[in-house]
């Protein structure tokens, strides 16, 4: 039995994955931290918490992958893979039809081509600033003063959303304040938000060939407004597993289970077609 | 995995003292006037004009490269800012208008107010602002070369003459400015030397097409790009350029490339960074990711394909030169064309595209160009962003995930293309 893991340093949150490939892969634990100042300690808190959770040493961990933006600064860790590799992987491993994958986090967002074995076929980020992602989402509730895990579901509410037209992080803050200064409905605010967002992320994602099946990946996943302003913009279903928030972690830790098989090292790609019965 | 190679030739030792020779020469001229110096563009620029009066080419774009590889561009461009210049203005321009105002020269020494400041804009109509703004600090006079823009495969005679026509107006204004009759066997002579040069340049360019290329078409060749626009039309540019030819054919004979293991071939499209020029260099080192040729390397001139200087029709191929062999003049499709050819002819695996923010003339344009490689051609392409000259645009953490993981894909494909 090999036992791997995965740490996924985002720039909110810092995400771990535990698996073993005893008896068909399992994942053992997950565990998620904020990421806070000291990138280097957070990863270190999720890898021990999600030790804990899975009952285990951190001897016992055979190797470790580590991803996000912060994957350089994991002192303890083996190796490191992008995250854009990883939430393809991941998304894959879960769901084998899956080609694309589109992953909204705190700071970035991506849209990803996934091949059949997980491969990343092509991908497109945002730009550098923080527009259309998780960080919007987070100032638009604060000036709401409403929970972050409450402007999705409130936003579902919306009966006529309203236009927002900047998608600049910053100047959204003005935006907002100025349609609540009109007396507009704070679900019609949100709504407007939630639509804007979708159509910056799609209009990225466009400059890919979207296949289906098309998932959601990142924190921003767990937003239930957010997924159905992407369904509506971009006219087809997203499927979304209970672990989109883990997928970076995850497919590190796929990685790091391909390491120790030897299946896979960049530079000395073996395939990991062993595992999939050959090809 | 960090592999941080970089040729180090006598060539480099070479280019460093003649770039150095040609400063001191500004120095000389900003101090007693002599010799004339004429500010022109680098790309369409008509350096063999120069050599009848004995003139000295200014290229502000060196300068401001200059600068941003020493890590000193930001000061300056936050001067042009506080002028008035808009944050997405082009950074070299701001460099250069900052340094104007606050005396810095990428060496310590001194700049001369040009003799004549010729803008010879060719696709950048930037320019027109940028000279009409340097005449008007500087007092220096400004003469205008209208290059139309490629509108067709070949430029049209009128086209041609349109130009021959201005390059004549030219050699009477730089008469009456330097108070030197034009030496019209000078001018042919000088034109020689670049047909020789080019072809010497060319050779280079097409040693790159062995695997392993002996050198960095794009990170490497910018060093030999510097003596390629100021001393292509002299003797001694013609010596540099067998040196380096010599040097790296030898490179090439004995197999030498410029990684232990050449793990990929690119094609480069766009400037680099030159703010964090060895960082950038690093991360594709990182992958032993070798260019064998970038679209950069030809904003000077593109003679790989065959053009070349003609000193039995000096006038004609210089213009020729200024209307379509060099990228910056060239239309989309052209464009296309010629990154093509790199990537069949050179044997490429993929290419990347650097988008410079600050320069929306000529970056725009280039998501559709990536489409066209990605979807069209199926060619792995790359988009990054980041700027040229101003150190505010580049965010080390996302460069490096979009480029580690464009080589992650490309591994994977490379490992897995027996199976398909």
């Amino acid at each position: 039995m090999r036992i791997a893991a995965g740490v996924d340093v985002g720039s909110t949150q810092t995400k771990a994955v535990i698996l073993s490939d005893d008896d068909g892969m399992k994942i053992l634990a997950r565990s998620l931290v904020d990421t806070g100042a000291n990138v280097q300690k957070a990863a270190e808190r999720a890898f021990d918490k999600c030790c804990a959770e899975a009952g285990m040493q951190t001897a016992d961990v055979g190797y470790i992958v580590g991803t996000g933006y912060g994957r350089y600064k994991i002192a303890f860790g083996n190796t490191q893979v992008t995250e854009i590799s990883c939430h393809a992987k991941g998304a894959q491993f879960l769901s084998p039809a899956i080609r694309t994958v589109i992953d909204m986090g705190g700071q970035d967002s991506k849209a990803i081509s996934v091949g059949p074995i997980g491969e990343v076929l092509d991908f497109v980020m945002n730009d550098k600033c923080a527009a259309g992602t998780g960080r919007f989402l987070a100032n638009a509730a604060e000036v709401m003063g409403i929970g972050l895990d409450e402007i999705g579901p409130l936003s579902l509410k919306a009966t006529r959303p309203v236009k927002i037209a900047t998608v600049c992080t910053v100047f959204v803050e003005s935006d907002i304040l100025s349609y609540l200064a009109q007396g507009k409905k704070g679900e019609d605010i949100l709504g407007g938000v939630h639509l804007a967002i979708a159509k910056r992320t799609v209009s990225l994602a466009r400059r890919l060939n979207i296949e289906p099946e098309v998932t959601m990946t990142g924190g921003v996943a767990r937003n239930i407004g957010m997924v159905r302003a992407l369904e509506e913009v971009l006219g087809r279903k997203i499927e979304i597993s209970p672990d989109a928030h883990f997928m970076g972690a995850l497919g590190a830790a796929l990685f790091a289970i391909n390491k120790l098989d030897q299946s896979f090292e960049f530079g000395t790609w073996k395939g990991d077609h062993a595992n999939r019965g050959g090809h | 995995m960090t592999e941080k190679t970089e040729y180090r030739g006598s060539i480099h030792q070479r280019q460093k003292d003649l770039m150095l020779a040609w400063y001191e020469k500004l120095d000389r001229a900003a101090n007693t006037g002599d010799p004339p110096t004429v500010s022109m563009m680098i790309s369409g620029n008509c350096v063999e004009l120069l050599e009848g009066f004995g003139a000295v080419p200014i290229y502000p774009e060196v300068n401001a490269l200059q600068l941003a590889i020493r890590h000193q561009s930001l000061d300056p461009i936050l001067a042009a800012e506080e002028l008035g210049y808009a944050a997405d203005n082009c950074a070299y321009v701001k460099a250069d208008i900052g340094c104007m105002l606050k005396g810095i020269t990428p060496t310590g020494g001194k700049l001369p107010t040009p003799t004549l400041i010729l803008c010879n804009f060719v696709g950048c109509n930037t320019y027109l602002k940028w000279f009409e703004h340097t005449a008007k600090i500087t007092g220096a006079p400004l003469y205008v070369i209208d290059i139309p823009f490629m509108r067709t495969d070949e430029p049209m005679k009128a086209d041609v003459e349109y130009v021959v026509r201005q390059l004549h107006e030219t050699v009477q204004k730089l008469e009456q400015l330097t108070g030197r009759e034009f030496d019209f066997e000078r001018f042919r002579q000088a034109v020689d030397c670049s047909r020789r040069t080019e072809d010497l340049w060319s050779q280079i360019k097409h040693l790159a097409r062995s695997r392993p290329s002996p050198f960095d078409a794009y990170f490497d060749a910018i060093t030999l790009m510097g003596p390629l626009y100021v001393h292509r039309a002299k003797p001694e540019g013609v010596e540099f350029f067998e040196a380096a030819l010599a040097e790296l054919k030898a490179k090439r004979d004995a197999g030498q490339g410029v990684y232990e293991k050449e793990h990929y071939r690119l094609v480069m499209e766009g400037p680099p960074p030159y703010p964090y020029f060895r960082t950038f260099r690093d991360m594709f080192a990182k992958w032993q990711a070798c260019a064998v040729a970038s679209t950069y390397s030809t904003v000077g001139g593109l003679w790989e394909f065959g053009f070349r200087h003609d000193p039995d029709k000096p006038f004609e191929s210089v213009a020729l030169h200024m209307l379509e062999q060099n990228v910056t003049n060239r239309n989309y499709l052209q464009r296309y064309e010629q990154i093509r050819r790199y990537v069949e002819e050179w044997n490429a695996d993929g290419i990347i595209i650097h988008f410079v923010k600050s320069c929306r003339l000529f970056s725009a344009g280039q998501g559709d160009m990536r489409d066209y490689f990605t979807k069209q051609l199926g060619i792995p392409t790359l988009y990054i962003e980041s700027d040229l000259e101003d150190p505010r645009y580049f965010s080390e953490a996302q460069i490096r995930t979009r480029i580690d993981a464009f080589f992650e894909s490309l591994e994977h494909s490379k490992a897995t293309a027996h199976w398909t």
